[in-house]
């Protein structure tokens, strides 16, 4: 980029006290933010005075600060500043939440405060386990990343267990995946595509946020309610992987877990009713969820209130003024670029102006988020693929001996590539971790319990050399293992 | 330098670091002083103004007691203390001290006994004085319940209170410690147990049954007085020799001596220890005693921080470097003492003759002998700040803690709460934290602590900027997920990071042979066992900062930290320091570091083939391609199968090869 193309159009923007700038990026735009003055976070994140920020790819936070900032940036597609936001009551959560990581803490560790006080006197206490519901974009996602950035910035050793059940919102992994994990720096914002972090690479990164390790189940659609007793059976596997972990540190323990959840939680034709309680239930009973913070919705917050009242604390939390209405096809475009960041990483071209080499993108000063996938064939019997449920009628023959015609929604079916009605062409592939070594402790629904190990999409099927290429997201051989096939497509761009 | 030097009472010098014994059994693991322990903040109660009465006291002090389950410095320091503060009822902290070593179960008694001698020692006046009504029957009665393992812990304390008084004499009196001697050892022990030259006034002389292994432990008592003699001053040539005739004797007096020789290498063994009057202290300072209300009643030269240059206060150890193998210990000691010191050569050399003895020191043997001696070198000053980490963290901690419960917020207040004109977070997430990373943004407490926190981060941003100019050029990709298995045991440090996830032993059987070689010893099974009273305490490796996991090993029996080596008496992770001792121009290393950078890497088998790859890549790389023309572009690897590790061993030989030379 050279510096004299064209002239640096930047702006300054001086923001009083407890309000926010808020910008949204339009497709391909990028923008650049410094930080002049005073103190500034993104959704809980903070920024260093002075460095350049760098956010693409439909980015649309805000800049907010406590106490007054200036800050500088070049020109965005829309941008306003907004006093009124729902930060206070963010904080007091956060505040109300430490209290109770300590109190927990106290409890685990059986110390106290004051010496000579025996540990039994201290008052005992779980640590916080959150579920945020709300409407489709109230946002939840973004509630949930402040009070994870928040927690983790106290300087206590915090590492809440962020989890995410939207297969819609696909987390660190690919859309249509549930997944969890620990979270130990601030999660930086700065694309559409990468609203919690991202999962680990080899890649060198300073912020644990960047190279996450976590826990992948693989759900294989974009709508909670197509199949919510798979949807049920991974929430509680999560659920029960998160507990087996809090039992190995109390400072995990007490850190707690914010779980952020599909819209389909929060509202429905009445049909869904059914549906989603039974979800939310199985959310609170696997996370031992007891606090479920309500954005911005009344009646539902009301209605958890009805239910859960007695067991754990309803509380209903302001949605923020900033959030957009995101239409469908945005929701696509994001699924298209989390698997393609899934792939090859985060590549953003600085505004004019910017030299790139002091830019950093999500939080990182080393703003090389590139990644090289490789490309590769297989021949059709060296990958078994799975479906999970009905999507067309299988034929016979590639029913699992002895298996009845009937086919269940958790049925796992084998997906014959040599066919031509197969669906795998430019399919989003889940590589499953491998079965229990040992046959004994086998059986007949593993498959819907094991984790996912990556992703790989089919780019082209030879029937006659009877041979898959696949974009894998590394140089591992994906030869001999399992794969599930889902309702997601990509095409390299 | 002995531990017989502890004329300065207040500082428990017997707690020296355990680890740096060469030899297994000679442990004096006298931990509630250990070394890289810091207490954390006094457990007690500042000064009551107000009076309470003994029979409260009585009750308090004995529910306390019953928290001392375990050898817990903190605990030991916090009722000693106490103690301390209530010796108008020296009495009544006797008697609950007297009841509860009774009453308690054998492997409850010792760490009340460390109670017993750090009051003692500590306070002295009037507490040694009331402790010596009873300290004979219960030493005694304990000593014959407890297992042997504590026996010989008991064996150390009863030696340290032969010098445990302020003024070097015996902490309970010449006729308890005697009496308590003869208990144990035999009566006839006993007579030849002080030199003459010392304490002839009070003994006859005379041979007499002595056992092996109260000379064992005497001796062992000595070796580890002399390797802290070597950790205070590491060119103390004179006690690296030592410990090499102490070796000897030792593994002499383990073959099995006549009688005569036992006592004679006991007497000896006791002039050698025996400290000169102006002997300096020996063992590593500690700190908290100093600056705790005790210093009063300390001696008048108060121990440096442990950091601090080696004091010039100190006359004898600068001469003490100059010498080379002459009994320089005992320079300013008098002129018996250096006797005692040839004499033992002498028994060696008189026992080497007799052919008890197989060779003399040679020099291999202190090159073996060295490296565990030479431990403490470098360690002094960072193991040292540790322990005030440790404190600090604490203090920290707490003091969050506090700050947090008296905010008045709470969850089910958050909904009624959005008018409150004031929110506590600024001060906590800004105000608190005062300290920044000017690279990331994260925060740190404007404290010691925090500024060596800070100061660790951006070693880590250091590291990974280094790490990223060595990309080898092939770019970048995501790595797989974890398992579950993986996830549920990641485990994390304060610092928030992850350690590398252990390679799994499944994976481990298609390492290379290239691998095979260059690590003998897998460094993820390699284990240290933690010193007693340490399982609680974070220790993190010093080249990644990560925490070393705590774990208890079924088959030891001991507590253990998992996949540690010692390495110039500081812990690594064996991984990260068999990483980073081969070298860096190795192929293999440098995949290596790429994989242990936290990311988790490639997949294992990937990792397992990395000479492999580099074969296979090669022809497809143009010379001049540059790194960033690399990211981002797709690679083909045309057939994915000959990855496979199962298929590893069909590999053409042209490319097992490469892969040999590589």
């Amino acid at each position: 980029m050279n510096a004299q193309m064209a002239p640096p159009t930047t702006q300054e923007w001086d923001l009083k006290p407890e309000s926010e700038y808020r910008f949204e990026l339009d497709l391909g735009a990028a923008l650049a933010i410094k930080l002049v003055r005073g103190k500034a976070e993104i959704f809980g994140a903070e920024l260093v005075p002075g460095k350049i920020y760098l956010f693409g790819f439909e980015c649309k936070a805000a800049v907010f600060t406590w106490r007054g900032c200036t800050i500088e940036m070049s020109q965005p597609s829309t941008e306003y500043v907004s006093e009124e936001t729902s930060m206070k009551a963010y904080g007091n959560l956060h505040i109300a939440l430490e209290k109770m990581r300590v109190r927990s803490l106290l409890t685990l560790t059986g110390s106290s405060l004051t010496p000579g006080e025996p540990p039994s006197n201290a008052r005992p206490s779980e640590s916080p386990r959150v579920l945020v519901i709300g409407p489709a974009n109230s946002g939840k996602t973004t509630l949930c990343k402040i009070l994870t950035n928040y927690c983790v910035r106290a300087g206590q050793g915090w590492s809440p267990i962020l989890v995410n059940i939207d297969p819609n919102d696909g987390g660190w992994a690919a859309p249509g995946a549930l997944s969890a994990a620990a979270v130990h720096d601030p999660i930086h914002t700065y694309s559409a595509a990468t609203p919690l972090g991202s999962a680990a690479t080899t890649a060198p990164m300073s912020l644990n946020s960047n190279t996450l390790f976590p826990l992948v189940y693989w759900y294989g659609h974009a709508d909670a309610k197509r199949n919510p007793q798979l949807m049920e059976r991974l929430v509680r596997n999560i659920g029960e992987n998160m507990d087996e972990r809090f039992d190995k540190k109390a400072e995990a323990k007490a850190s707690g877990c914010i779980v952020d959840s599909p819209a389909l939680f929060s509202s429905g034709p009445a049909a869904t009713t059914e549906v989603r309680q039974r979800l939310i239930k199985a959310c609170v009973d696997a996370f031992k969820i007891n606090i479920i913070l309500v954005v911005g919705q009344e009646k539902l917050s009301a209605e958890m209130k009805k239910i859960y009242s007695k067991q754990l604390t309803v509380i209903k939390v302001p949605k923020s003024g900033g959030v957009v209405d995101l239409d469908s096809s945005f929701r696509e475009r994001v699924h298209s670029h989390q698997i393609h960041t899934y792939m090859y990483g985060t590549n953003i071209r600085p505004p004019p102006g910017i030299p790139t080499n002091s830019i950093f993108i999500a939080g990182e000063p080393n703003s090389d988020l590139i990644l090289s996938p490789a490309s590769t064939t297989i021949g059709f019997n060296e990958l078994s693929i799975f479906r999970i449920g009905t999507e067309a009628m299988a034929p016979a023959s590639a029913l699992p001996i002895g298996a009845k015609r009937v086919v269940s929604e958790m049925q796992p079916i084998s997906v014959d590539a040599s066919l031509p009605g197969s669906g795998l062409l430019n399919r989003v592939l889940a590589i499953m971790a491998p079965f229990n070594p040992d046959e004994n402790e086998r059986y007949d629904e593993e498959i819907l319990d094991l984790t996912v190990e990556g992703f790989i999409v089919v780019t082209a099927i030879d029937q006659k050399a009877k041979r898959l290429t696949i974009l894998k997201p590394n140089r591992g051989p994906v030869s001999g293992k399992t794969a599930i096939v889902g309702t997601f497509e990509w095409q390299d761009e | 330098m002995s531990l017989y030097s502890q004329t300065y009472y207040g500082q428990p010098s017997y707690g020296g670091p355990s680890y740096t014994a060469p030899v297994p059994q000679s442990g004096y693991q006298y931990q509630y002083s250990q070394q890289s322990s810091h207490p954390p903040p006094m457990p007690h109660t500042p000064p009551h103004p107000v009076f309470i009465d003994p029979a409260t006291f009585r009750r308090d002090y004995s529910g306390r007691l019953d928290q001392l389950q375990f050898n817990s410095r903190p605990i030991i320091q916090g009722l000693s203390f106490y103690a301390q503060e209530y010796s108008r009822y020296a009495d009544v902290v006797a008697q609950c001290l007297d009841s509860h070593i009774r009453k308690v179960p054998p492997w409850m008694k010792l760490p009340a006994f460390y109670l017993l001698d750090a009051i003692s020692k500590n306070v002295y006046e009037p507490y040694a004085r009331v402790f010596a009504s009873f300290v004979i029957p219960l030493f005694l009665d304990t000593y014959r319940t407890v297992d042997d393992n504590t026996r010989s812990k008991m064996d150390e304390m009863l030696i340290t209170w032969r010098t445990g008084s302020p003024n070097g004499k015996e902490l309970f009196g010449l006729g308890p410690q005697m009496a308590i001697e003869r208990g144990i050892w035999g009566d006839q022990a006993v007579r030849i147990t002080l030199p003459p030259l010392i304490r002839s006034a009070h003994l006859f002389q005379g041979p007499g049954q002595i056992t092996k292994p109260q000379v064992m432990s005497e001796l062992n008592f000595a070796l580890q007085a002399k390797e802290r003699a070597i950790q205070v001053n590491h060119d103390d040539i004179s006690a690296k020799h030592h410990i090499q005739v102490l070796l000897q004797l030792r593994n002499l007096v383990e073959a099995g001596v006549s009688q005569e020789e036992l006592g004679q290498i006991l007497t000896q063994l006791r002039s050698l220890v025996r400290p000169p009057t102006i002997q300096a202290p020996s063992a590593p300072p500690q700190p908290q005693w100093s600056s705790s209300q005790f210093t009063p009643l300390l001696a008048p030269n108060t121990y440096p921080p442990p950091t601090a240059p080696y004091p010039t206060t100190y006359p004898a150890l600068p001469q003490v470097k100059a010498e080379a193998l002459a009994p320089s210990l005992l320079v300013a000691s008098a002129p018996e003492a250096q006797n005692a010191q040839l004499n033992i050569t002498s028994i060696l050399s008189s026992l080497m003759k007799s052919g008890l003895v197989s060779a003399p020191p040679t020099d291999t043997d202190v090159t073996k002998a060295e490296p565990a001696e030479q431990e403490p070198e470098e360690d002094a000053k960072p193991a040292a700040p540790t322990t005030e980490d440790l404190n600090a963290i604490k203090e920290a901690q707490s003091d969050y803690r506090k700050r947090i419960l008296a905010e008045k917020m709470e969850a089910s207040l958050v909904e009624y709460s959005i008018d409150d004109p004031t929110v506590a977070i600024p001060d906590f997430l800004y105000d608190y934290l005062s300290l920044q990373c000017q690279q990331c943004g994260i925060r740190y407490p404007d404290t010691t602590l925090g500024k060596r926190r800070l100061e660790d981060h951006l070693d880590l941003h250091f590291r990974q900027n280094r790490k990223l100019s060595q990309n080898p050029g092939r770019g970048h990709d995501r790595s797989w997920f974890i398992s579950v298995e993986d996830w549920v045991h990641e485990p994390c440090d304060s610092q928030g990071v992850p350690r590398p996830v252990k390679i799994k032993a499944v994976h481990e059987k298609v390492s290379t042979t290239v691998e095979r070689a260059e690590n003998k010893v897998d460094p993820g099974s390699q284990y240290i066992t933690v010193p007693p009273g340490d399982e609680a305490k974070p220790l993190s490796c010093p080249i990644c900062k990560e925490t070393l996991q705590v774990e208890f090993l079924e088959d030891e029996e001991e507590w253990v930290w998992r996949n540690a080596v010692k390495k110039d008496d500081r812990i690594y992770h064996a991984t990260c320091h068999a990483e980073a001792t081969v070298s860096t121009s190795n192929l293999v290393t440098r995949l290596k570091c790429e994989m242990g950078n936290g990311s988790r890497g490639t997949t294992p088998e990937a990792r397992s083939t990395p000479p492999f790859v580099t074969v296979t890549r090669s022809p497809s790389r143009s010379p001049s391609s540059s790194p960033s023309k690399l990211a981002g572009i797709k690679r083909k690897v045309e057939h994915n199968g000959s990855l496979d590790p199962s298929e590893a061993d069909q590999t053409p030989p042209l490319k097992k090869l490469a892969l040999a030379q590589s």
